[in-house]
């Protein structure tokens, strides 16, 4: 192994002095972010002030946002249904989309108190494809476990968590992500990539060479 | 170089920025890396002259011992007269010829010399170059600076074939750096690349060019002339494999004029201990990710004991590759491979006349692959390539075997741009899943839930949520996007409303909930305070931009005196000489109008204008004495041009009937004649420099640069983070922070070969639409 390189910090802020970009580039990161997460009146609004094109019409961020808030209201039905009215391959196309979103149906009948529906529709709906593969099964018996405790509280936090509002964002992302592929838009949130390129970057440079790291 | 006249004052990097090299200086933008052209002898200039010494610096990582040309021809007494050959080569078409002048490998150990005379007297028949050779072969690193090509081949070679990147390469996010010995091309253009504008302005003022924010001049123009000029890894240029060397081959393998047959002369080996073997001029840069070339027998000779592969810059070149350590390679009679083992490992087929096999190694596995007639044959080694560099590499064994190398000069027989797109979007897809860090927290500022201290592990997509939006309001904010803020705000509160029912199911949930409900009032509260804010700087950048400078002042003095008053008030001496060029703009136009109509009046052509100012001022006796008066005139500080100024006020004043624009000059410059600070004369300098044009709009240059609307752009952010500043906030937002911490990051691990950073191209994944 050579010896771990050192950058000093003039350095390295003259180099990043030298990256090229531009706030143009910059603005359609953010555009980009505010259509892929649905921030339909954001993104307008922006794309008058910024002077930038949006990449899709408007409306189309509108039904996708109808489908979002319906998930994290807990109206899973309704969900499925504006997914299928928009396009009905998405769900056909998809089994693992389809399946969380059973799972998140079965999560809010729990989630009200409703456990015989609960264990009707678990029967019903989710055990047969728990049947198909591991994943399902792990995952149907991961939420089934709510059952077993008497308030999330006590419940491990792998489990309790399926009734964060943070399960109900996960999957109404998931849906969200399905659509825009089924539009042949970019899915992932370029802004999440830089930042995991990020992560992923320092952390690999930090093995190789000492360097000023960001938030250090 | 601070006393430079007017013109040129401006452009303090020198010879780089004289308009025959700009676009190299914009390349450099571009891709944050000088091309690197070659230094010219261009001593006439006298701006070459310290800027030499920066290319010193410069070429002694690029170039090896090139530097400023004329020290090299001054130091090198052994051979003089070869070595302005060699530059006469390099300033003229590229120098094919001569790879010494480009071997980026540097001077390792002293005593060179000899060798070199040695070179020179060596006669390029066989036998004597064996001797020679294989008494070089055998020795240590340190003498291993290659010399230039004397032998027949070299002296006698047609110019060079010179090709473009093979296109597989432009996979690498680094290809700006990767070239051939061709004449480098123009710079790749991003469809953002920065504007017109943006590439005139000469390179002082275009320290600041490449932020988002468009800054240009603010840097303080102190620092001007000690600038630093890109140095060291920033100026790489990873010259790419494109022919065989004719110092680091067999002697008994003659190398064509092209650079591109090996043949082997003489009696074949025999036994199992010798060979003759080649490697190219130039290593292969790890920041390819992936480099491929194919090789094609033309002759098998008798035996077919040919070997491609690798091999390291040391290596003995009486060895087929494979056979020694540091070297890797494919044998064609066997069709085994060698990684330093004296019997191979079974891997493809043998190999023989009118095969055409790709060699290829993988930098993000360290493991290389072959072909066969464009199929691929399998990943092969490992750890190949890892700390050492690395040359493509061929042995030949017998008498009348013959080869011919493609790197990259013509189309390649196997798909290899499919296989690096592949593994290409292999590389990028891992790093999407690489799980965001809870360190983003820390970095984004973003407060903890108290009861859980930082812990280290993946964020979940609420704290992922948290970060994005931090950025994306920060960001807005900073460039005062008041509206789309508003809307943002909103949307997010009604995203988080409906997560309030579920608070009453479950205490843990509860907590989540309160945790989401409590933060949006407060940001509210707060965002009342930041929006006004937010309004007001919004409002001043406007007025700057609109040219409504008076009203810029009003509202920054206002609301953020400390900003004027900084740096004893340079950022209120900036903004009153925009007015003032704002004013002239105002004073031109309603000349222009006149003029016009004038003209049309009077039913003549308007013919030359000095003509017309000259008799204009003639004809005003005021002038002298305001030119006397002025305090300045005399002087070599660019206050004589205020002279002018006031004189050509005077001028327009003659035509339009504002007597504003010469009293508000005059004002500024008797205010401002004590201070002494370069930056504010460079200040005056240039924007009085502007008076001298009849059209400052479109007199282009400098003087266009002073007054357009871009330059106004860039007062207006300079203010906005001037702003930013004074209230304890960072000048950049930190989404641009971070875009460009990543860039450096992941060019240095590209340039390192690491981890396949090199197929992270964050202006295409990023920015390209």
């Amino acid at each position: 192994m050579p010896p771990k390189q050192t950058i000093r910090k003039e350095e390295w802020d003259r180099r990043l002095h030298e990256v090229q970009v531009t706030k143009d580039d910059l603005n359609r990161l953010i555009m980009d972010y505010l259509v892929i997460e649905g921030y339909k009146s954001a993104a307008e609004e922006f794309s008058q002030e910024a002077d930038i094109t949006p990449p899709v019409d408007f409306e189309s961020i509108e039904s996708r946002m109808n489908i979002r808030e319906a998930l994290q209201r807990g109206d899973i039905e309704d969900a499925i249904t504006r997914v299928n009215d928009l396009n009905p391959e998405i769900l056909d196309t998809n089994p693992a989309l389809y399946f969380h979103l059973q799972q998140q149906k079965l999560i809010e009948y729990i989630r009200q108190g409703r456990i015989a529906d609960a264990l009707q529709f678990a029967q019903s709906e989710l055990a047969p494809r728990g049947e198909e593969s591991p994943e399902f099964l792990s995952e149907l018996e991961r939420t089934m476990a709510l059952l077993a405790f008497e308030s999330s509280a006590t419940a491990p936090a792998g489990i309790s968590e399926l009734l964060s509002p943070g399960q109900r964002m996960k999957t109404a992302g998931e849906v969200n992500a399905a659509i825009l592929e089924s539009l042949s838009q970019g899915k992932e949130v370029k802004l999440v990539g830089l930042l995991k390129l990020l992560g992923w970057g320092e952390q690999l440079l930090e093995e190789k060479a000492e360097y000023p790291q960001m938030g250090v | 170089m601070t006393t430079r006249p007017t013109r040129s004052a401006s452009i303090p990097i020198g010879p780089r920025s004289s308009s025959s090299l700009s676009p190299s200086r914009n390349i450099e933008s571009v891709i944050s890396i000088p091309f690197a052209a070659p230094p010219r002898p261009r001593i006439s200039n006298a701006q070459s002259i310290p800027r030499s010494n920066v290319d010193d610096h410069r070429v002694g990582v690029s170039y090896g011992t090139r530097g400023s040309s004329s020290t090299t021809i001054a130091t090198s007494p052994p051979r003089p007269t070869a070595r302005s050959m060699t530059l006469g080569n390099v300033s003229g078409r590229s120098s094919f010829r001569t790879p010494s002048t480009y071997e980026p490998r540097i001077v390792r150990a002293g005593g060179e010399g000899p060798r070199s005379v040695d070179a020179v007297c060596l006669p390029s028949t066989a036998p004597a170059r064996s001797r020679r050779q294989s008494g070089a072969s055998g020795r240590g690193t340190s003498t291993q600076r290659p010399i230039s090509g004397f032998g027949a081949p070299s002296l006698h070679a047609p110019p060079p074939v010179s090709f473009p990147r093979p296109t597989y390469l432009d996979y690498s996010a680094l290809r700006h750096m990767l070239q051939t010995d061709s004449p480098p091309a123009l710079p790749p253009s991003r469809k953002t690349e920065p504007p017109s504008h943006e590439s005139q302005v000469p390179s002082a003022l275009t320290s600041s060019l490449t932020d988002s924010d468009e800054e240009s001049n603010v840097s303080p123009p102190r620092e001007l002339p000690s600038a630093p000029l890109p140095t060291l890894s920033q100026n790489k240029i990873l010259r790419l494999p494109t022919r065989w060397s004719d110092q680091f081959r067999h002697a008994l393998l003659s190398v064509s004029g092209d650079g591109r047959d090996l043949t082997y002369h003489g009696a074949s080996c025999s036994g199992d201990r010798d060979a003759a073997a080649a490697r190219t001029v130039h290593p292969i840069p790890a920041a390819c990710g992936i480099y491929y070339y194919e090789v094609e027998i033309i002759s098998k000779g008798q035996k077919g004991h040919i070997s491609i592969g690798f091999a390291g810059r040391d290596v003995k070149l009486s060895r087929l590759p494979g056979w020694e350590i540091n070297s890797w390679g494919y044998h064609g009679d066997d069709g085994c491979s060698f990684a330093a083992e004296k019997t191979g490992t079974r891997y493809g087929p043998t190999f023989g006349t009118g095969d055409i096999i790709g060699c290829g190694i993988d930098f993000t596995s360290h493991r290389a692959f072959f072909t066969k007639n464009g199929t691929l044959l399998g990943p092969v080694f490992d750890n190949i390539g890892k700390d050492i560099d690395i040359y493509p590499s061929i042995g030949l064994r017998h008498a009348g075997e013959a080869v011919r190398v493609n790197f990259g000069h013509e189309p390649f027989k196997f798909d290899i741009d499919f296989y690096v797109l592949q593994k290409r979007n292999q590389i990028w897809s891992r790093i999407l899943n690489t799980p965001l860090d809870s360190s983003l927290l820390k970095t984004c500022s973003i407060e903890q839930d108290n009861s859980a201290p930082m812990t280290k592990g993946p964020l979940s997509e609420a704290q992922t949520k948290d970060v994005i939006n931090k950025l994306v309001l920060g960001y807005l904010e900073h460039h005062g996007y008041v509206k789309t803020v508003r809307a943002f705000q909103k949307q997010r509160e009604v995203e988080m409303r409906p997560t309030q029912p579920v608070a009453t199911l479950t205490s843990t949930s509860a907590e989540d909930t309160d945790v989401d409900m409590v933060a949006p009032p407060e940001e509210c509260d707060t965002g009342d305070a930041v929006a006004c804010d937010m309004e007001r700087r919004t409002k001043i950048v406007k007025a700057v931009i609109a040219g409504d400078i008076d009203m810029a002042i009003a509202e920054t003095k206002a609301h953020h005196l400390a900003v004027l008053e900084a740096e004893e008030g340079l950022m209120l001496l900036k903004l009153r000489c925009r007015k003032f060029v704002e004013l002239i703009l105002e004073a031109a136009e309603l000349k222009k109008k006149m003029m016009r109509t004038v003209a049309g009046a009077a039913g003549t052509i308007p013919g030359s204008h000095d003509d017309g100012v000259i008799e204009e001022m003639d004809g005003m006796d005021v002038d002298d004495e305001v030119v006397v008066s002025s305090p300045h005139s005399a002087t070599t500080n660019g206050f004589n041009n205020a002279a002018i100024l006031v004189r050509g006020g005077r001028r327009r004043n003659s035509v339009s009937p504002s007597d504003g624009v010469i009293a508000y000059g005059q004002t500024l410059s008797n205010e401002y004649k004590n201070d002494a600070r370069p930056e504010v004369k460079q200040i005056f300098k240039r924007t009085f420099a502007i008076v001298a044009w009849e059209d400052p709009l479109t007199a282009g240059g400098v003087v266009t640069e002073v007054v357009g609307h871009d330059a106004k752009v860039a007062l207006a952010n300079e203010l906005n983070r001037a702003i930013l500043k004074s209230q304890g906030r960072p000048p950049s937002p930190l989404l641009e922070t971070i875009y460009r911490q990543t860039a450096v990051c992941v060019s240095q691990l590209g340039l390192m070969g690491v981890g396949g950073a090199t197929f992270a191209d964050m202006e295409k994944e990023f920015l390209d639409a």
